[in-house]
């Protein structure tokens, strides 16, 4: 009996062990590859690290343009949009997710309900005339039609602190008013604090969702002042497809900030995730 | 994100608790009752101006999501099917041809190879990661040593980039020194030329689908696991039921709501893939042919790249039907099921 469990228990070991290799084996083929030679790529087997390795790679890809394409600005793009985007999305969506959960106002639950409705149009259905909206208003490759759709809060994102609102309690609010607090300190004062995991479970989010957005900047975006990292990749992978050790570094660069921002706050993402499934 | 889908395992603190408004209780400010003269109690008109003030307050808070949501979410919803009744190609003048550009969809065989391509790409994902997330929960709801490292692990491919796991993806399936090819090597197994082949490419898109959504997915059936109480198990063992018995007959229809909002999610997102068809597939995207064009990718060739915005506007009401249809269809279907266990 107890020999069995200990081979039950290896069995467990192994099988979750090999799906975790699986599971990293991408990473691992990024780094490797990004430090070869063009012709190490054809003589060194994939998983194995090359002897020398070469930093070339990085060197040709934060040296100016490689294909018309200055990845290093893209990126700063990116750090660029997902910081704004997130500070925006915070502002707007607290502010909103307040007054729903907390006042009482005509038209309010209409207005709820039309939020909840649009988490079902698809993506791709709003990019035709969100691109037609950014050319009406001049807004075609410029940072503001890149981030107006996202910018001034989220449905999802406003249902999230909504629920999370709603289960504060009403006393500190009541007395705050009783003291002559205007809305804005309550918020300010009283909500914001006590909402500091919901407001990381947004920030989370919102961080993932901007870093990873892809079809609307490649529809909006042209210029090299708007570009983003996510844009880039895609096109250095159209221009010079198979220059892999170039790509691999290029990717490498672009996972990099994600996977820091996992390694610091691993728990709170893991929590983020489980509670999106639980609203 | 994604779709407003309520499984009930929930500790999350959601409880409805009563909002100073809502004890003002509904119809206490007529207008009218308070106006000089009257024997109203004192504080009515003020109650009035305070409800008024809370209005404004109000629309001040949501005012920027708002013009959000009507500009950026609700007026596109509304443009795209009136730009699904004109041919248009955004540089002459717009033509009205009324339903035209829908028959031209239903003789249309690259839109219906589209749906198919997606319907396909939906079943290829779906079914093997919903059931490998399955596992890996099971096997992840263990007091193993190490099992949170293990935990994280599998969900740091939700933080990879789509776009960017598409071009790694693309190495690694790589025809001539791609890391599977050199693996297979290794057994004798002739070179595979996974993204070249049109019957291939799809299942290896498919792939990377299923790498980057399963340890996501695992959590969800992780918290559901955490939410069945342990004496249901207890009693199982003590009537002698197996380890697989327990499974089919607790943990499966006590997952059903999570396995619903799961689903539904998932369904959802991976019939609107484009991020990694379009990386996986360059420069021939949507190739090799038309073997990878889902539905997302001919509604941006078609819109972005063809510059037939009436028609690529046809089609993506074609995939908001389609989504509609399969959300309700998920949810009927669940609905019926689940309304006896907590009975």
């Amino acid at each position: 009996m107890r020999s069995r469990r200990i081979v039950s228990r290896a069995l467990l070991y192994l099988v979750l062990i090999v799906g975790a290799v699986l599971t990293l084996f991408p990473y691992l083929m990024v780094v490797l590859t990004s430090l070869k030679t063009a012709p190490q790529l054809n003589s060194v087997s994939p998983w194995l690290p090359a002897v020398p390795g070469t930093l070339s790679n990085y060197i040709r890809l934060f040296n100016g343009k490689i294909a018309d394409i200055s990845f290093l600005a893209y990126l700063w793009h990116t750090v660029l949009f997902t910081v704004i985007l997130t500070a925006g999305q915070l502002v707007f969506t607290t502010f909103a997710a307040y007054a729903f959960a907390r006042l009482r106002f005509v038209g309010r639950d209409v207005l709820f309900w039309a939020y909840l409705a649009t988490m079902m149009v698809p993506n791709v259905v709003t990019m035709i005339p969100l691109y037609l909206i950014m050319r009406q208003i001049g807004w075609i490759d410029t940072w503001f039609g890149l981030m107006a759709p996202y910018i001034l809060g989220s449905p999802y994102g406003i249902f999230l602190m909504r629920q999370f609102f709603r289960g504060l309690p009403a006393d500190l609010e009541d007395a705050a008013r009783i003291d002559g607090a205007g809305t804005l300190t309550i918020l300010l004062r009283i909500f914001v604090p006590l909402s500091r995991p919901a407001l990381g479970t947004l920030t989370i989010l919102t961080t993932v969702f901007a870093w990873h957005n892809f079809l609307w900047p490649l529809i909006i975006t042209s210029g090299d002042n708007t570009k983003l990292v996510t844009v880039g990749i895609a096109s250095l992978q159209g221009n010079l497809g198979a220059d892999y050790n170039l790509m691999m570094a290029g990717s490498f660069v672009a996972l990099v900030p994600l996977i820091v921002i996992f390694l610091l706050f691993q728990r709170t993402i893991v929590r983020s995730i489980v509670l999106t499934g639980m609203k | 994100m994604s779709a407003p889908i309520q499984p009930p395992s929930t500790n999350v603190p959601a409880k409805p608790t009563a909002t100073p408004a809502d004890a003002a209780g509904p119809g206490n400010a007529e207008p009218g009752n308070a106006g000089p003269g009257t024997a109203a109690p004192p504080g009515r008109g003020g109650r009035r101006v305070q409800r008024l003030r809370a209005t404004l307050t109000a629309y001040a808070l949501i005012g920027p999501s708002l013009l959000g949501v009507l500009a950026f979410l609700l007026a596109p919803v509304v443009i795209v099917a009136v730009i699904s009744l004109f041919r248009w190609n955004l540089l002459s003048s717009p033509k009205f041809i009324g339903l035209a550009n829908y028959r031209r969809m239903a003789h249309d065989g690259s839109v219906w190879h589209s749906v198919l391509v997606t319907f396909a790409y939906v079943v290829l994902t779906i079914p093997v990661q919903t059931v490998l997330a399955l596992l890996l929960a099971v096997m992840l709801n263990t007091r193993l040593r190490g099992v949170k490292v293990l935990r994280a692990v599998y969900v740091v491919p939700w933080m990879a980039t789509p776009v960017v796991m598409g071009v790694v993806w693309r190495w690694i399936f790589d025809g001539r020194h791609g890391a599977v090819n050199a693996f297979l090597a290794l057994f004798g197994v002739d070179a595979v030329n996974w993204l070249q082949s049109t019957t291939l490419a799809l299942p290896t898109v498919a792939i990377v689908g299923i790498w980057s959504s399963a340890g996501y997915t695992m959590l969800f059936f992780l918290a559901g696991l955490q939410g069945i109480p342990d004496h249901l198990y207890e009693a199982a063992r003590v009537d002698g039921a197996t380890p697989v018995q327990q499974f089919f007959r607790i943990t499966l229809p006590l997952l059903r709501p999570t396995m619903f909002f799961v689903l539904v999610t998932s369904v959802i997102g991976s019939f609107q893939v484009f991020d990694t068809v379009y990386s996986m597939t360059a420069p021939n995207y949507g190739g090799p042919g038309n073997a990878t064009a889902v539905l997302n990718f001919k509604i941006y060739s078609t819109a972005f790249q063809l510059f037939d915005d009436g028609y690529a506007s046809a089609i993506a009401m074609l995939l908001f039907g389609l989504l509609l249809v399969l959300t309700l269809a998920q949810v009927l279907y669940f609905r019926k099921r689940t309304t006896y266990e907590h009975g």
